[in-house]
């Protein structure tokens, strides 16, 4: 033993131990119970929600919220840090606003992105969309808002069939082309290709951000009506399970139960204030050697008398080096004797 | 004196062979509780090694093959027997206040590691192409943006599995290598005397 551990173990009695073996033997049983688990349950393998799937079967909402990135109504488009510049919806605590400090790391054009990027790739196979992005692009912005306004409201009422939206006859302007240019797109499984290579057109080949088309269908309307049938919304304990019989990260569960308390859940900054708690919460757990009180409570909540109650049996105050006659610890067998503690 | 007698030196006063690979141990070290820690080791090699081996075929071979699924679920339930075994190790180390003695660096590098570990986690749920990522990308883009995390882009897979594989999975390599290292330099910490009243000798000079 080292001279640090010699010296603090001095006194105390040892036993025969062999750590590798030790280790051996519970990685072996970690391994087997891992391997039933796996065989018995598997892993969710629900897959991801495409936005084909969307435009076919609800391309009233697919339309809806596309229409919001187009005509500049979408959350997105007002997100603040670290996507754009507004910082009027970024959380913040008082002087406390983190997003505001690390800025706008990724700035994006969510309009450009998200609609029109995809429209211009569309227009080289079908000229009819180009003449209408030209046409929208040629009138004045309150002719622009009339269309796409008009054009929301009829939505609004509008119902679909075999996967074509119906909408009453009105004053819409190039919009429905555009519309359904994009509903066309996402029906036919490029909608997710155009928007990655979108995004960095001069590194195609090589884009791996994933970042608008998982954004696309939004938290609320779309993705949240399957996020409420998993009860995977906030309100629901949100990411701390699964979808599925599966247990999920439960280990944020103090931190998924801060949003099921009304005055955290329902406010503007919920995730800030959330993670406040819990970074307060953390850091009292990791000073808790220094913290007075709290570092007695092991004292106080003699659990650690269970823990070692052959020891305290053997030598009430924990320490032999006052009691050593009485300990009668076999050192070559590494074995108490049989006597019961009292 | 040299680096390397400097190291030697080192080493000889606190990690001999013999606290490496100890062949005795303290006799008050009898409870099923001291396992905790080791599961949690053990959770985290079939953590390496199951991610490893999803590493070498790639991202489509555990979602289309049934041998790459079912290593994907092994990833998977290691991950719950992880945390599971991580937190009863927590609360059997916070019960025995095993941070007396001189160990509370091996309590902060505990927490350390399971800080790294959540990063890590998360990045991994994001990782499996399915539509618990899918979801979690969406909600989680808020609480990284309000915690000032959003300078990282979560949604760009390969800077994820990057970060997921190499640099988070680094970072608990080596603080679990560092909580390994202090708590065979130390040893297992002596049970509370006298209710916590008193300290004794030996536990005063080994600080």
């Amino acid at each position: 033993m080292s001279a640090l551990s010699d010296k603090y173990m001095r006194g105390i009695p040892m036993k025969p131990y062999d750590m590798i073996r030790e280790g051996l033997f519970i990685l072996a049983g970690v391994a087997i119970v891992v391997i039933l688990l796996s065989a018995v349950w598997g892993f969710p393998r629900i897959p991801p929600l495409t936005l084909k799937q969307v435009a076919i079967t609800a391309p009233v909402a697919f339309t809806e919220r596309t229409l919001s990135y187009f005509d500049g109504q979408s959350g997105l488009q007002t997100y603040g840090p670290p996507y754009t510049g507004d910082r009027e919806n970024a959380q913040r605590v008082g002087p406390i606003c983190p997003a505001c400090w690390t800025g706008v790391a990724h700035p994006t054009d969510f309009r450009q992105a998200l609609v029109i990027n995809p429209l211009k790739s569309a227009a080289v196979l079908n000229p009819d969309i180009a003449t209408a992005l030209d046409s929208y692009d040629k009138a004045t912005p309150a002719q622009q808002k009339a269309w796409t306004d008009a054009y929301g409201a009829a939505l609004g009422k509008a119902t679909a069939k075999d996967g074509k939206l119906i909408l009453a006859t009105g004053d819409y302007g190039p919009v429905p082309t555009l519309m359904n240019g994009m509903l066309k797109l996402a029906q036919a499984g490029l909608l997710e290709g155009a928007l990655v290579q979108g995004a960095n057109p001069n590194y195609a080949p090589y884009n791996t951000d994933f970042t608008l088309p998982l954004y696309y269908l939004g938290g609320d309307r779309i993705m949240g009506t399957v996020a409420d049938h998993f009860d995977e919304q906030g309100g629901q304990w949100g990411m701390s399970h699964v979808a599925g019989p599966y247990p999920g990260a439960w280990w944020l569960w103090p931190y998924a139960f801060l949003y099921q308390i009304p005055a955290i859940g329902n406010a503007d900054a919920a995730d800030l204030i959330a993670g406040m708690i819990i970074a307060a919460f953390g850091l009292i757990l990791f000073f808790l050697p220094f913290v007075p009180g709290l570092n007695r409570l092991p004292y106080i909540i003699p659990v650690y008398r269970l823990i070692w109650r052959d020891w305290y049996a053997k030598y009430p105050s924990g320490d032999p080096t006052r009691d050593p006659a009485n300990s009668g610890f076999d050192s070559d067998r590494g074995q108490f004797p049989s006597t019961k503690p009292g | 004196m040299s680096i390397d007698q400097r190291l030697q030196s080192y080493l000889k006063r606190n990690l001999t062979l013999e606290d490496a690979l100890p062949t005795k141990m303290p006799a008050y070290v009898n409870s099923f509780g001291y396992f905790f820690g080791t599961i949690t080791l053990a959770a985290l090699a079939m953590l390496f090694m199951t991610g490893i081996w999803m590493s070498i075929f790639g991202p489509a071979w555990r979602h289309e093959s049934s041998l790459g699924a079912f290593v994907n679920a092994m990833h998977f339930w290691a991950v719950e027997v992880f945390y599971l075994a991580a937190i009863l190790h927590i609360l059997f180390k916070f019960f025995t206040a095993a941070w007396r003695d001189g160990r509370w660096r091996t309590w902060l590098v505990g927490w350390l590691i399971f800080a790294a570990s959540i990063f890590s986690g998360i990045s991994g749920t994001l990782l499996q192409q399915n539509w618990d990522s899918q979801w979690n990308a969406q909600q989680g883009k808020d609480a990284f943006a309000a915690l000032g995390l959003g300078w990282l882009n979560w949604n760009d897979y390969a800077s994820l599995l990057t970060l997921h594989i190499a640099v988070f999975a680094l970072m608990v390599a080596l603080l679990a290598a560092a909580h390994l290292f202090l708590i065979r330099r130390e040893g297992p910490v002596r049970p509370i005397v006298d209710g916590g009243q008193v300290r004794i000798e030996n536990e005063e000079s080994a600080r």
